[in-house]
This record gives structure tokens, sequence and C-alpha cells, in this order.
């Protein structure tokens, strides 16, 4: 049976929406440009690749139509690689990475651009048309819930303190600046030209921030709850790309793989609790590979708000010391599209970087869902 | 001939020089702005760039839009001195020390083009000290331009030239700074102080001393040498805060050096020992941590506190809370200010040792200080705000008055008062006002040309139709004004009958009408265009449950705005200051707008628990959703004009109205105030040939229940959140309906006069509610909102 393996991850800086240096930048040219470095960067021959798969949470506008097709014509990859846009909301491109890995499975094509893309800048959250559907509304109003909404809700029905949650953001800020003070993020990093100029470092996370600090903010979504700001992932413009191909073309090719998949799932949860999204999807994973979540080395779970990370860490019974070894989405942004290749190209790096067997990388999603990967080292 | 000036660069990035060059990138000039390099800094520019920072953030904002802060470009003394070649004018505002003013002069004339302005921004020292050995080819571009602080909020601009000064340089800044930046430019005599200043320090001394004198609080004091006279509320203690303690010292300080021995302002300026203790003690006014008011804040709230002026003067300071003045209820009354100064009390006592000093010292300086009384009272006007100036003042009491109470102080009486004798120093003369000259004759106040004043055109004249709420003027050239004035012109149903009857009028004979209202006693920020409809009226009719007479209102707005929009001439909107709910709507109406630049715009009626229903909802829509540079689909204009509706956005300039779209690309915008109504008179002529109507009202592609379900969401997160109201949440869902298109089929666009339904009905099923009648009964009685 024929293997699928990540054999490349790339980024771009992470930068706050609105005022970072990334917010005068259009999302399909971004995302275009770190393709390019991903083709770069591994030296695979572009011809091999057979379709590019772009994740992305609000398709329109600059990043609409078929935007994955529109950043394979960008990055001046053959006329004849594909290209398609994939909707999951945060779980977007992490399912890009599943639907590349079946088509290798099926021998539908070797090498995948598996690229995310997000620009909250440019593409409100929601859309510049949200029309829920009345008949919905009517029947499951949670369907259409605000995400800060269900941090409550799992910070409630979990039993997640507001001081829990900010030493957990607290935690992510110190894990993702000294990452950066040592360099550990460079490599995964593809500048971008911006008409301010280069934009070569992750600008959302806080090395300063301090329990004091967070404990002085105020309720950002129910006046009496406990998410702030501060607990929360902020609005992000970034995008991220995964080379993903099967084992036997990589070995061929002399690729640097750094990990190989070993399952994967997706699974529903109900929509008002939709950060505990992890915990089902990521059973469902690690029972296809016959795993215990205990086995899990290195643990990328995408920190949507503090409270679900918590609550999700709680119920799989994971070890807190082997999870977002770099940080977290609350230190480096959440990108909604292209978070799920970051964090699976992550725990991949990862792997290889700290050594172990296995990971896990895992998603909520908005209207209650989850996502998950489990990775091998080679 | 010279050109227009085109670019400016200021020297000295303080406070002045800072907000100047704020005021002139507001009115769309680039600017250079220089100062020292900052010792220590890498940024050699730091100096400039932090005055520029400033800027955005200052309150009140000095910019009137954001985008202005970018026409702004910083710089260094140090590198950049050779770029002033580049401008047309070269402001000087640096600290007030001839010893660093000098040296900078000549090296401006070094580097500057030929021909380019020299201006100097000095508050006090005379002309003639300035040009002392400065290189012979400055003298002739060389003036003093003194704008008074803040300068986008205060009219005047006191211009002093020497003999030296080319008469072309004085046209090309009297014209740029009155047209360009909207100032009422006056030229003074080369004295200390010039005009303002020298009248005013010396009024802010006398009532400092004699509150001292007589034991008064400091908001006693400043409750009396405020709004009887027509002073600013602020007072004299409240304005020295406001201006800084140290500023006003320096001011004093540089009149004292500067003023021969004889003059009487050294009569008043005795140093004040609790201004030095306040000083010392770090209490610099409004801009520090306080002064004669401080602001605290406690468990209760806030509590503003006032200087104890006794314990002050022995070296404590102390501060106490405020409290209300007793037996000052004349001050509230209203009657004649004479009732006030002759009352048998310490307050009149206070107020006539202040005001007569004020009003003689102020005579007698004409002759030295301006060669007429007409500027020196348009200098207070609009230097200090003062609602009328000294000679107005003198006109009010009466001259016999005044020369009598003088006698009381042992004052002797100013020849100009004695030859004024039973006389007033203004009258009205075959449609004319005359001011009472220096020889004993009376002379035109000539207004510069280009400036159209209705109180000018009123005399001798009577309205080509009138009623309790507005008026109609013929202003010439086939243009009617119709004119807004009930009480802070709220609208009623004599402004839209009266309009009503305008329009017909107009089509008969006429070519345009201009809708304009006109406060100039109003301070800036307090001129009224108009607040919107008569709440009190809708309130007392609610109270009785008269709903059908409410229901009429409604509907007699929305038809005469729809007659405004579809008129056969062209209707010029032209406000200043507030045009707020059914104002807003009534400019929404007009063909096109000529703004003043302080215009104030917006639609606030959710504010009260209502919604816009004269055709504000539908207008707003349809200019958001012809907006071609807006994302596509329904929702994204319907968005914007709930956001703007939602939080009862009001503009804070006419620039930042049209970020709302309240103003159009095609409106105008004149920055003074004098100008509006001409400006908008022309701008209807310019209209008027071939005039065709607009075409009818364009449908409208709106969501229906998807897109309100979509708003609502929104207005829920906002609960949750604490930010809105439990009332708010009613009063957005309904507004949520209208603007959606309430069962709108996306596929089958909804006609405007559709939304003008849903706008009359939402009314009525709001102003129903109690809540909403809570809110407007609120307003009504405090001025404030009610967050219910």
């Amino acid at each position: 049976m024929t293997n699928v393996v990540i054999a490349g991850f790339v980024r771009s800086p992470f930068t706050p929406a609105g005022k970072g240096s990334l917010a005068r930048v259009r999302p399909d040219e971004m995302a275009a440009d770190v393709v390019r470095a991903l083709i770069e960067r591994t030296q695979i021959n572009p011809e091999d690749v057979e379709d590019v798969i772009a994740g992305c949470a609000f398709p329109e506008a600059e990043q609409g139509l078929n935007v994955g097709r529109l950043i394979g014509l960008l990055a001046d990859l053959p006329i004849a690689v594909a290209g398609a846009t994939v909707n999951r909301f945060c779980g977007s491109s992490m399912y890009s990475i599943h639907m590349a890995a079946g088509a290798i499975k099926m021998g539908a094509g070797e090498a995948f651009v598996v690229v995310g893309v997000e620009s909250m800048s440019r593409v409100p959250m929601g859309g510049y048309n949200p029309l829920p559907s009345p008949r919905l509304y009517a029947k499951n109003k949670a369907a259409y819930i605000s995400m800060g909404e269900t941090a409550e809700n799992v910070a409630k029905r979990w039993r997640i303190t507001r001081s829990a949650q900010e030493e957990f953001a607290v935690g992510s800020h110190r894990k993702a600046a000294t990452a950066q003070r040592q360099g550990k993020l460079r490599n995964e990093i593809v500048p971008i030209n911006t008409s301010g100029g280069i934009c070569s470092i992750d600008e959302c996370i806080r090395s300063d921030t301090t329990l004091e600090a967070l404990a002085g903010l105020k309720p950002a979504f129910d006046a009496a709850g406990v998410v702030t700001a501060g607990t929360s992932s902020p609005l992000t413009d970034g995008t991220a790309a995964v080379l993903v191909c099967s084992e036997d073309y990589a070995m061929r090719h002399g690729l640097a793989v750094s990990a190989r998949i070993v399952s994967i799932a997706v699974a529903g949860c109900a929509p008002e609790i939709m950060g505990i999204g992890p915990v089902v999807a990521a059973r469902k994973a690690l029972a296809r590979a016959r795993l215990k979540a205990q086995s899990m080395d290195i643990v990328e779970l995408n920190e949507a708000f503090s409270s679900q990370v918590l609550a999700s860490i709680q119920d799989l019974d994971l070890d807190v010391t082997r999870v977002n070894l770099d940080g977290g989405a609350i230190a480096l942004g959440h990108p909604l599209g292209a978070s799920g290749a970051r964090i699976t190209g992550k725990a991949a790096q990862l792997l290889e970087r700290e050594g172990g067997k296995y990971a896990l990388a895992t998603q909520c999603i908005g209207g209650g869902q989850g996502i998950a990967t489990v990775l091998e080292a080679i | 001939m010279d050109e227009k000036i085109q670019s400016v660069a200021i020297i000295g990035a303080g406070v002045m020089g800072a907000s100047i060059a704020g005021h002139i990138a507001s009115a769309g000039f680039p600017v250079l702005l220089l100062d020292l390099v900052k010792a220590g800094t890498a940024d050699r520019n730091a100096m400039a760039k932090t005055a520029i920072d400033r800027l955005e953030t200052a309150q009140p904002s000095p910019l009137m839009s954001q985008r202005a802060a970018r026409l702004i470009t910083p710089g260094n003394i140090e590198d950049d001195l050779w770029r002033l070649a580049e401008y047309d004018w070269i402001l000087e505002a640096v600290t007030e020390q001839l010893s660093v003013k000098k040296p900078l002069y000549d090296r401006i004339a070094k580097v500057r083009k030929p021909g380019s302005i020299v201006s100097s921004n000095t508050s006090t020292i005379p002309l003639s000290y300035l040009l002392l050995d400065v290189p012979s080819t400055l003298k002739p571009d060389f003036l003093i331009t003194h704008f008074f602080n803040p300068p986008r909020y205060m009219r005047l601009l006191e211009l002093v030239v020497s003999a030296h000064t080319r008469l072309e340089a004085v046209f090309r800044i009297s014209e740029f700074c009155d047209v360009a930046l909207g100032k009422t430019v006056i030229h003074c005599k080369d004295t200390p102080g010039f005009i303002a200043n020298r009248i005013g320090a010396y009024w802010l001394q006398t009532a400092a001393a004699f509150a001292l004198h007589y034991g008064l609080r400091v908001e006693e004091a400043d409750k009396i040498m405020g709004r009887p006279f027509g002073f600013p509320s602020t007072g004299i203690f409240g304005l020295m805060d406001l201006v800084g303690l140290d500023i006003t010292t320096q001011v004093n300080d540089s009149l004292a050096r500067l003023l021969p021995p004889v003059d009487a302002f050294h009569e008043v300026n005795r140093e004040l020992p609790i201004i030095r203790n306040l000083i010392a003690g770090g209490y610099l006014g409004k801009k520090g941590t306080g002064g004669f008011y401080r602001t605290r804040e406690t468990s209760s709230g806030q509590l503003t506190e006032t200087l104890c002026l006794t314990a002050a003067s022995a070296g404590d300071l102390e501060w106490r809370p405020i409290s209300a003045p007793q037996h000052l209820r004349i001050l509230e009354s209203g009657q004649d200010i004479k009732d006030l100064l002759d009352a048998e009390s310490v307050y009149s006592k206070f107020a006539w040792a202040v005001l007569g000093r004020l009003l003689a010292y102020s005579a007698s300086l004409i002759g030295e200080i301006s060669s007429d009384i007409a500027t020196v009272d348009e200098a207070m006007r609009f230097g200090y705000a003062w609602a009328y100036g000294p000679f107005e003042l003198i006109d009010r009491l009466g001259g016999a008055y005044v020369r009598k109470r003088l006698a009381d102080l042992t004052l002797p009486v100013p020849k100009i008062l004695v030859d004024v004798g039973e006389g007033k120093f203004y009258k009205e003369n075959n449609g004319t006002v005359l001011y009472f000259g220096l020889d004993g004759t009376y002379h035109p106040i000539i207004r510069p040309p280009g400036v159209l004043l209705l109180q000018d055109l009123k005399l001798g004249k009577i309205p080509v139709l009138t009623n309790r709420s507005a008026s109609v003027w013929d202003v010439g050239d086939g243009v009617l004004c119709f004119e807004l004035h009930s009480p802070m012109n709220a609208l009623d149903e004599d402004t839209l009958d009266l309009l009503e009857q305008a329009i017909g009028l107009v089509s008969k004979g006429h070519v345009a009408m201009v809708i304009y209202a006109e406060d100039l006693r109003a301070s800036p920020g307090h001129e009224n265009f108009s607040v919107g409809a008569n709440l009190g009226l809708a309130m007392f009719a609610a109270n009785i449950r008269m709903w059908p007479k409410i229901e009429q209102l409604v509907a007699k707005g929305q038809r005469i705005y729809q007659l405004v929009r579809a008129a056969p001439f062209p209707v010029i909107g032209a406000p200043a200051g507030r045009a707020l709910g059914g104002g807003c709507e009534m400019l929404l109406h007009c063909t096109a707008v000529q703004a003043h630049a302080e215009s104030y715009i917006g639609l606030v009626e959710a504010g009260v628990g209502l919604v816009p229903a004269w055709g504000g909802c539908a207008q707003l829509l349809a200019r958001w959703q012809s907006d071609n540079k807006m994302p596509h689909g329904p929702m994204p204009a319907v968005t914007r004009a709930f956001q703007i509706i939602s939080t009862a956005k009001i503009s804070r300039s006419a620039e930042e109205a049209r970020d709302q779209k309240f103003l159009q690309e095609h409106d105008g915008i004149t920055m003074n105030r004098h100008r509006v109504l001409n400006d908008a008179k022309a701008h209807a002529l310019r209209l008027a040939p071939n005039y065709e109507p607009p075409s009818p009202s364009q449908p409208l592609q709106l969501p229906g229940r998807s897109g309100w379900i979509s708003l609502t969401m929104a207005v829920e997160d906002f609960r949750k959140k604490g930010i809105a109201t439990a009332h708010d949440v009613t009063v957005l869902n309904h507004l949520a309906r209208v603007l959606t298109g309430g069962d709108a089929n996306l596929i089958e666009p909804v006609a405007q006069s559709a939304i003008l339904d849903l706008e009359h009905q939402t009314f009525m099923e709001l102003i129903r509610l109690k809540e909403t009648q809570s809110r407007i009964k609120h307003v009504l009685d405090t001025g404030k909102p009610l967050r219910n």
C-alpha cells in the first residue's frame, strides 16, 4: 500500500489583521509566494505536481473564485498542474492534506501542493454576505453561533477557570517567543514583500505578556464571561503550504521527508461546543492508527481559545508538556484557512527535530466539527 | 503675479506648530514639519514624528480626518532645511525667544525660494523686533501670522505687516488663511500682544486679581465671568487651565516686558502667588494633573474639584468638591446683564470691577492696537470665542451707563467712549451696519468679497415667506434661501409646511434654493444646522396617545423630503455645526451639499429608541449600494448603513462625513464659516442652467429575512458583550428589518417607496414603546442619552 508523507512545510509570517505588515498584501499573491518557496526549497520538479489544493475558510473576494487554481498560476506552476479550493472553515487546509493523501492512496497523483490561506484583514470573518437560512436558524440557532460564545460554553461545561486559561495563554506566548528568539521558526518562514518592506517575522507574539496583564482584560464575548482577547487567538493574516507526496516518490527524488501520515479523521460535535471537536476527531484518528493519545510524542492542538484547548487536553488525557512546543495560535495567530497546514507541517517538523515516534495534529472547527491527523516519524 | 500658496513648511513641532500643520493638512495642503534633532535618538525626525502621532490622538482632534496626517512630512532642521526651497509659505512656530528665532531667520533666508512668504506665529513679540537685523532680502516677504489655540477651532488669525512687506505677499497670505484655512483674518497694528491677547491677558489678570480680592470661589468667579456676558463657560480660571498656566504666565511676562510703563496692564499684572505655587507644584492646568480645576477618580465615579484660592495664596494647594454657586440664579434667568451688575452683592461688585476695567482698557487702546472698533470686537469674538466684543458689550449696556459706572470706579472715561455720546458704537442704516470711527463719524462694515451673511441681508428687508420655525429670503440671482430658525433649529410641522411652500415658490420664477441656518455668535462646535425633529412635540403627542398626529408628521416629512429630492431646480443644503436626525435626512435629499468644514452630521434616531423615518434609511442604503467599490452581494451596503445608523455615529467634520456617505463626492466643503452661504449659492447657480431632477430612485437589492437574521445575531453578540442594552436590541432589530427590506427576496429588487413604508411602520411601532418614550423624555430633560 502506498504511504503518504509530508516532504516540506513553509509559511508566511503570521501578522495581526488590520494593523500587521501583511494587512495590505493580497492573500492570493502571498499564498503564491509561499508556494513558490515550497517548490524551491523542496526542489521538487513542478511538472510532477498533480494539483494545488487551497484551504480557505472564507473563499471570496481576493481569496475567492477558485483561489487554488489562481495561486498555481500566480506561482508560475506548469499549466498542467490543476487547482482546487476547499472549505472546512478552520480545518480547510488540514482537510486539503487529507484529500491529497486520499488521492495518493487512490493512485490519483504522486505529489500535491497543499496551501492554506486567509487574510482576515481583507475578507472579514463571516464573509461579506452572511445570509443564514431562516429555516435552519429556527431549528438550530447554534448552527450560526459565534466562536467566542462556544469558547464560553466550553469553559462553563468543562469548568475551565479564567486563570487556567490565562496561564495557558501566557505559556503559549512564552514558548513562541522562545522559539522565535532561538531561531526555531526561521526555517519555516518565507519572507513576504510588502509595500512597507519585507515582512519576515511573526508579529502576533507578545513576549512581555503576563498573568497580571491578562487578568486586567475585560471579557471579550460575554460581559459575565471568562474568555478574553488574551485567551483567544487573534484575527490574523497568513498562509502556509505543505508538500504531500507518496513515500515512493519522495525516495525516488531524494526529497527530505519529515513524517508519514498514519491516519486521518473528521467528526462532528454540537455546534455550541465546537471547541471540543479535537476530542471526537482525534479519538477516531487514533483508533484508526491503533494508537493511544498517550503514545503521542508531539501534539499540535490548534489554539482557537485557551478554554477549548484545555478541555480537549483534559478529555484526551494528553501530556500538556508535549502540546504545542513552539507555542500555538493564541501567540502565533490563527489565519483560519492556513492553520491546518501550519500545525500539520509543524507536527512533522517537530517529530524530526525533537525525535519521537508519533505526532497528532488536531483542530476544532466552527459549526461543530473536529479534524485530526496522526503522523509517524520516518 | 505670485502663484497661490500650495504648500507650507512649519518650523517648530510644539503644540502650536503641529496643530497648525494639522489644520493646514486638513485643508488638503502638503505640510513639511521640522523640529530639532533630539539627542540620543536614532530617528533624527523623532520630534516631528511624535508631534504628528500626537495629532492623531489629541482631543478635541486637531485634524478633520485621519487622512490629513498623511499630508504632513516630518523632518529636522539639520538635515531638511534645504527642502524649504520647495515651499510657498514658511511658518516659524518656535519658542518665544528672539535669540532662537533670529538665527533661524538667517538660515531660512539662505535656502528659501525667492518670493516665498516667511512668517512668525509669535503671540506677543512685535514685528519690528523680529525684523531687526534680518537679511534685507527677507523683509519684503516677512510678516506675522498669529493663530490661536486650538488652530482648528479658533477662527481668528492676526496678521501684522511692516512697511517693508510686499502688498502681494499680504494679499496671498490673507486669501490663503481666509479661503483655504477658514480663518477670519484681521490686520493688527504692530504692538505687543497685538489685539486679542492684549485685551484677553488684561481680562484674565484683572478677573483673577478681583476674584481673590472679593474672596470668591473658582467656580463662582467663572460662573459670573462666563455665560452672562457672552464669554465662554470656561470663565477665567477654566480658560487659564485650558491654555496652560505656564503659557498664561509666559504671555503675561512677555507683555509686562514689552508694554510701556504707563500701560494699565501693569496695574493688574501683579504676580499671583497662587499661579506660582501651582506651577511649582507641577499643576499646569488641563494638559497636566490639573490646575484651578482637577478631576479625580473616586469609588463613586469622577469628582471635579476646584482649588481653594485663599489657601493656595498662602502656599497650601487644596482642592474641594465643586459646588453649585448659591445666590446666582440671576445668571440663569436670562435677565438684563445690568441687573447682575447693579445688584447689591459681592458678585456684582466683582463683575463690574472686572468688566468696567476691561471695557475701559479696550476703549483706551483704540488707535493704538487698531484703527477701528469693529476689528477689536471681531478679534475678541474669534480669538477668545466671546459672543460679544467689548464695544458690542458697551452697546448692550449703553454708553451712558458705562460712563457713569466707570466714574464709580474712579476710572477715566476713554476718549472714544466720550465721543460716542448718547449714540451707539454700531447702528444700521439703509440695510448696512455702520460702526463708530475714531473720526467721530460712522463707517460701513465692509465684508471681504465672497462673504455673504444672512444677518447682513436681513437688514431693512422682510422675508419672502416666514413662520415661527423658518423663513425664506431672496439672496439674489434667482436663488431663495430657506432659513431654519426655531430653537436649535428643531424641525416641526411649520418647518415642513414652509419648505413645501418654498418649493412651490421657487418653481415659479426662481432658479434654485439653498437650505441654511446662521448663528454666528455660537462658539465653534455649538452651532446647529438642525438637531432634527422636534422631539418635545412628538413626546407631547405620544403622551396623549395622538398616534394619528405622529403618523401624519412622519408621512408629511417623507412626502416633502421627496419633493426636495425631485424638485425641478437644484436644492443645496448648506450645513454648519450639527445636522442630526431629520436635519441629516434633509441634507440626504438635497441635490448637493455645500457644508462648512465644521459640520457634524449623523442619523442619531437609534439613541432615542427610533429609526430614521423621513427617508434617511432609504437614502443611506441607496448611496452605499451604488458604490462600485463595495464588495458584491446584498449585505455589504446593508451592513455599512446598519453600522452607521445603529451606533448613531456623528461625523466629527464635513470631511469625515464623506466616509459615512452623508456627503458625496460632488458635495463641496467650505472652510470659512462666513463663506458658506455664498459658496452654496454659487454651487446652486452652477447646477441651475438646464437642471434635470434626478431620475426616480432605483430599486434596491436587499437580502430580506436572511440578512435580518445575520444582523440580529450581531446585535445579540453586542448584548452579550454588554455593549447593547435590552432596548438597544429591540430598536436595532427593528432597524435591521427596515434595512434588509422586510420580507424582500434577494432576486426581487425593492422599490425605495417600500423602504419608506417600512421606516414609517417601524417608527410608529417604536414610538409606542414606553422604553422609547423614556429615552425621549430623558434626552429632553437632561440633554443626555438614556441607556435602558
